[in-house]
């Protein structure tokens, strides 16, 4: 049993740095050869790791000439569209000012509930409100409404509105994080006096703080409801 | 390029160089391996006849000797091939000392022969070739 326990750390921990080295792709997002990829290392991958009599170089060196391929065929995408396109298909549009395109549903082996399935899921209840859609290579589908069905926006508006700023965890469930302490260009003494403010006395009763460049401050005490204030626009922060 | 960009290259041939060497590596000790199997079992008929039978020391000597190899090389093949597929010559091997134990020459040249077979077919199953491509 320990061999087979040395074994799936083994094999796990090449399946994972060699998944980290491919890039961080969610499955929803994968092309189709990423995704024949994935199921062929999760079979490849699992037959060593139980089946002692096998050599786990018998999994490995299969999932590594896998992800060799996967970095030659990347490559080759990325330099010919033609070599891409024939590898991950080309979008097609499914939805356009006509209507449904039927011959392309068809071409992509869809139906037309499937197509009302991806509209709504984008959120959109009507072909008609539809100007655009199309079917992506992940297989996701993209919709462009009609003028009149699109949000409004804020440049609709003509509205004047502040950047928006992403706030910096300071504090992560009684931990202060360090290393956005500097990102924050903010020092522990700082964060002392805000806890002050707020009138807690560890560092480790805190659940979460963040702070964004305008000095906005969410804090949240374990237990209570959060609290947020303003203290002074600190050092710029990285966005 | 970028940092990634280089991380990447540099994996992809370590990758590469990796994969190269595990290949060489298997090919050159899967057929060394059964190549001294093979040159033991001819040095085992060749003494055997010059002799006048099994029953003498440099044969027997020849079959431990044979033995020995074969353990050490059973233990570096075993990270390259499955080990099932290869302890079979190991009963064999062994077989081989019981029979001059036992005086059974008919069954100790059989063996001989079995595991002749084995050599063979391991070349077959083991090395790279068209057929096992394919």
């Amino acid at each position: 049993m320990l061999t087979i326990v040395v074994r799936a750390i083994i094999i796990y921990l090449v399946v994972l740095f060699l998944y980290r080295l491919m890039g961080k792709r969610q499955l929803g997002q994968m092309q189709p050869f990423e995704l024949v990829l994935t199921l062929i290392i999760a079979d490849l991958a699992t037959i060593p790791m139980a089946e002692v009599s096998v050599p786990v170089l018998h999994g490995i060196v299969p999932v590594l000439t896998l992800v060799l391929l996967h970095f030659v065929l990347t490559f080759l995408s990325s330099i010919s569209h033609k070599f891409s396109s024939f590898l991950s298909g080309k979008p097609v549009i499914v939805i356009n000012p006509n209507g449904i395109d039927y011959k392309a549903l068809k071409n992509l082996n869809l139906s037309v509930d499937d197509v009302f399935e991806a509209i709504r899921g984008c959120g959109y209840f009507s072909v008609e409100q539809v100007q655009y859609a199309i079917m992506e290579t992940n297989g996701k589908m993209s919709v462009l409404p009609k003028s009149q069905y699109s949000p409004v926006t804020i440049q609709d508006m003509k509205l004047e509105i502040d950047k928006s700023v992403i706030p910096v965890n300071i504090i992560n469930e009684g931990r202060i994080l360090n290393n956005n302490l500097e990102i924050a260009k903010i020092d522990k003494t700082q964060v002392l006096n805000i806890l002050n403010k707020a009138k807690i006395k560890k560092i480790k009763d805190v659940l979460l703080m963040t702070i964004d460049k305008n000095g906005a401050v969410y804090l949240q005490k374990y237990g209570e409801k959060y609290q947020t204030f303003q203290t002074k626009p600190l050092g710029k922060v990285e966005e | 390029m970028t940092k990634v960009g280089v991380f990447k290259l540099v994996s992809f041939l370590v990758i590469l160089a990796l994969l190269t060497a595990i290949c060489v590596i298997e090919d050159r000790l899967v057929a060394g391996s059964l190549m001294e199997v093979k040159n033991y079992c001819y040095a085992i008929e060749l003494a055997s006849e010059e002799n006048g039978g099994i029953i003498n020391g440099e044969v027997a000597s020849l079959v431990d000797n044979l033995e020995v190899s074969w353990k050490e090389n059973e233990g570096r093949l075993c990270f390259m091939v499955n080990h099932k597929s290869i302890e079979q010559l190991g009963v064999e091997i062994v077989r081989l000392k019981t029979y001059i134990d036992e005086e059974e020459e008919i069954e100790f040249f059989t063996s001989l022969e079995i595991i002749k077979h084995y050599v063979e077919t391991f070349q077959h199953f083991m090395g790279a070739s068209f057929h096992n491509i394919l």
